[in-house]
């Protein structure tokens, strides 16, 4: 048996540039998504994968320019075709394609009997094409806003940008959900097509969706080969036009890239405030002042010893609080000392604690040198009270 | 136990009110009642779970606080330290008695654990700062839990770091005056400004700061609101900044709280939706210890300082917005700071363009993919049922 015929659909080339754009088309889908939802959990995790959204963004930025770049060489391909080999156009809707359509509804409501037929580029594929055209002129545009929001506000109103943003991100969604209905359906569902991979259509595929192509080429209705002069002619103008057009065209993508450095890297600190700014220590006082010796040298109690006592023992040797029970407060307090004894014992300074005590030093109410001798002389005296 | 024994056979005879079942009825409520005090008096214990557990009643503690006082008291009683600082020895009896320590009966001897009579060992520490961080740690045996807390603040970090200037306990508490810190609500900005007065001049002018300070206003935030209590965190060396927005939404998206002043709750959700919240949010989830590049909500209103937005020196009232633009986007220009909506949902008022073009997206998006998806489930049912006819044909 010989083998079935099959029929050159893809060329090498078109098959390349179908995934650089099916490769760039679903990064851009992805790494834009994720934008547009932030809060959702799968796109956290997929930020998460590509590295955090700063990442995320250059990916996306890189896949734009690759887009824009195969854009780029797609106009020089479609140039080729129609200005220097002059095919007949392929993809250029017409009425036949609305008709086309209708008769597909038509048919599948079972109004009619047969499925109306077509040529190279079914009105789906047509319908296909011209929405990638739309989409990509959609998202340049407003990706272009979004990626230049200075520039870009300098001659528009600002709301535009938000409005690009919007723009941009429903036409995302518009294009993700049209490849997911239309194009899934068509090429994979209906009729797992591998042109794309292989290159080729078996004739029972060809017959089923380009029965009108199909008859042309069994006849031999095939574009004539063009003479070499005729060809050299046209490309002494396409290639000169063409190189001029991608050059402005390359020229236009790296200025798209790099027109202006939207924000500084870094946030400024919110504000600028000394963090440490102590308010003013109140200063240590200075010391009370000492008290006035009196000029006479005290002999009793009431002419000055009481007093030596009153200034610096009271404070816990007084009436209210007596530590070790002794209270310095009053003359009879003094003399009768404290809960372990007496501290004065009348003509015998040397066997009264009080002197002792004090003259050891340390003691939290420290008298001076001349308040103890004129102590230990009153007690000598025989410590009287007057 | 006697009490609690009864009180589940009172449920039983409940129906039935006799004489006798009424005398249970007594009993019953007496053990109800005396549960409810058990408990009561175990949850009073169980309140100050960090506080007073730990150390003896305050009546055993030895030397007395009348011990202390009787010398302490003394007016101007003071020492010299190493350092040839002065140290004032001198506590007002009154001042620590009005103090919550001295309310509650607390000894001095239970902070001045290193007191147990006469004579003290003497004051090592060279300088004041030196003896408050020696004595600060006493806190901590009545107070682990704050305690713990405080050890992963700012504060210990840099103190930790070597800045003795660094606050611990009793710079914000007081030693011998303790009193209820948010007593007013007022007090705690006040004892914040001690040691960041720039920030509290910035703080009491700010539409915060004037509300609370100046009207008593419990709704604002103070201080601690946003910079948290004993665990605070600096908000240069933390994820601080990164998840500030959730701080200001925890008033800013309570619509009960915003309906009382007539603030709009939209303001997170328009922030998360545009640029910068969606950056913010993604460095969130994903990156939480980076920096985020765009700004917060501080970056554009202010921090300490922040106005109120119909305020003229508001920085995001329409005439200041494109300075305030300019501090990341130094090339702005007049048309640029309207791509920000100003927290707003488009409108046909406001922001008409955004708005049409959303609704133009939300009619073709559903028209042009229903008439595909319709389209599309015609052309396969109709293959589905030729295949089929195709298959009973053979």
């Amino acid at each position: 048996m010989m083998s079935e015929p099959r029929y050159l659909r893809f060329p090498l080339a078109y098959r390349i540039e179908h995934w650089v754009l099916t490769l760039s088309f679903t990064t851009l889908a992805i790494t834009g998504l994720v934008q547009k939802y932030p809060l959702n959990s799968v796109s956290q995790s997929i930020v998460g994968v590509l590295g955090g959204i700063v990442n995320t963004r250059t990916v996306h930025h890189v896949a734009a320019i690759v887009l824009m770049l195969e854009v780029v060489y797609h106009i020089g391909v479609v140039g080729y075709r129609v200005f220097v080999l002059r095919v007949r156009p392929t993809m250029v809707p017409s009425l036949g394609d609305v008709r086309a359509a209708w008769g597909t509804l038509l048919f599948n409501l079972g109004f009619t009997r047969d499925h109306p037929a077509q040529g190279r580029y079914g009105f789906e594929e047509k319908a296909e094409y011209w929405a990638v055209v739309w989409g990509i002129a959609v998202m340049a545009i407003t990706g272009f806003l979004m990626w230049n929001p200075i520039a870009s506000a300098k001659f528009l109103p600002g709301e535009f940008i938000p409005a690009a943003k919007s723009a941009h991100g429903y036409e995302a969604l518009l294009a993700v959900l049209a490849i997911i209905v239309w194009h899934i359906y068509h090429v994979h569902l209906r009729n797992f097509n591998k042109s794309m991979f292989t290159g080729y259509l078996t004739e029972e595929e060809m017959l089923d969706e380009h029965g009108l192509e199909l008859a042309d080429l069994q006849a031999g209705r095939v574009d004539a080969p063009l003479d070499a002069p005729v060809r050299r002619s046209r490309m002494r103008v396409f290639v000169p036009v063409y190189s001029i057009v991608a050059v402005a065209l390359i020229i236009g993508i790296y200025l798209f890239a790099t027109f202006e450095q939207t924000a500084i890297t870094t946030i400024p600190p919110a504000e600028d405030v000394v963090i440490y700014a102590p308010l003013t220590a109140t200063p240590f006082p200075t010391a009370l002042p000492t008290q006035t010796p009196s000029s006479e040298k005290p002999t009793t109690w009431d002419d000055g010893i009481g007093l030596i006592f009153q200034s610096g023992c009271i404070a816990c040797h007084g009436s209210a609080s007596s530590m070790g029970g002794l209270s310095l407060g009053s003359y009879a307090g003094a003399m009768r000392g404290g809960s372990s004894g007496p501290v004065i014992v009348p003509n015998q300074p040397d066997n009264s604690e009080l002197i002792r005590l004090q003259a050891a030093g340390g003691h939290p109410g420290q008298l001076s040198g001349d308040e103890l001798q004129y102590i230990r002389e009153w007690i000598d005296n025989g410590a009287p009270e007057k | 136990m006697t009490s609690q024994n009864i009180a589940p056979q009172q449920q039983t005879c409940a129906p039935r009110p006799t004489a006798r079942t009424s005398r249970r009825w007594a009993w019953g409520l007496a053990g109800v009642a005396t549960l409810t005090i058990l408990l009561g008096v175990v949850a009073m214990q169980m309140v100050p779970a960090s506080a007073a557990s730990t150390r003896p009643a305050p009546a055993e503690q030895t030397p007395s606080n009348a011990a202390c006082f009787a010398c302490h008291a003394t007016p101007g009683m003071q020492t010299t330290l190493a350092s040839g600082e002065g140290l004032y020895l001198t506590v007002d009896p009154q001042v620590y008695n009005d103090s919550v320590h001295g309310k509650m009966g607390y000894a001095c001897v239970q902070c001045h654990t290193d007191i147990t009579g006469y004579p003290h060992p003497a004051l090592t520490a060279p300088t004041h700062r030196d003896l408050t961080l020696e004595l600060y740690r006493s806190c901590q045996a009545c107070h682990p839990t704050m305690f713990q807390e405080v050890l992963d603040s700012v504060h210990q970090k840099a103190l930790a770091a070597g800045n003795t200037d660094a606050a611990v306990c009793t710079d914000c508490h007081g030693a011998h005056d303790v009193q209820p810190p948010d007593e007013p609500r007022s007090r705690i900005p006040k004892t914040c400004q001690k040691c960041h007065s720039q920030i509290y001049d910035q703080y009491k002018d700010s539409v915060h700061g004037a509300a609370l300070i100046g009207d008593g206003n419990p709704d604002v935030p103070s201080c601690i609101d946003c910079h948290e209590v004993h665990s605070v965190q600096g908000p240069s060396n933390s994820p601080f900044r990164l998840f500030s927005p959730d701080i200001c939404a925890k008033c800013h998206a309570d619509s009960t709280l915003m309906a009382k002043y007539g603030i709009s709750t939209d303001v997170f959700r328009t922030y998360v939706a545009d640029f910068h919240g969606t950056t913010v949010t993604l460095f969130q989830a994903v990156t939480p210890g980076q920096e985020p590049n765009t700004p917060v909500c501080i970056d554009c209103h202010g921090v300490h300082d922040i106005q109120n937005v119909n305020n003229p020196d508001s920085p995001v009232i329409k005439h200041n917005l494109l300075a305030t633009c300019e501090k990341c986007h130094p090339d702005a220009t007049t048309n640029f700071p309207a791509s920000w909506l100003s927290h707003y949902r488009p409108t046909p008022q406001h922001a008409a363009l955004v708005y049409y073009v959303n609704l133009f997206y939300k009619s073709l998006i559903p028209t042009l993919i229903g008439g595909m998806g319709l389209f599309v489930v015609l052309d396969g049912f109709r293959r589905i049922r030729r295949h089929r006819r195709g298959q009973n044909d053979e």
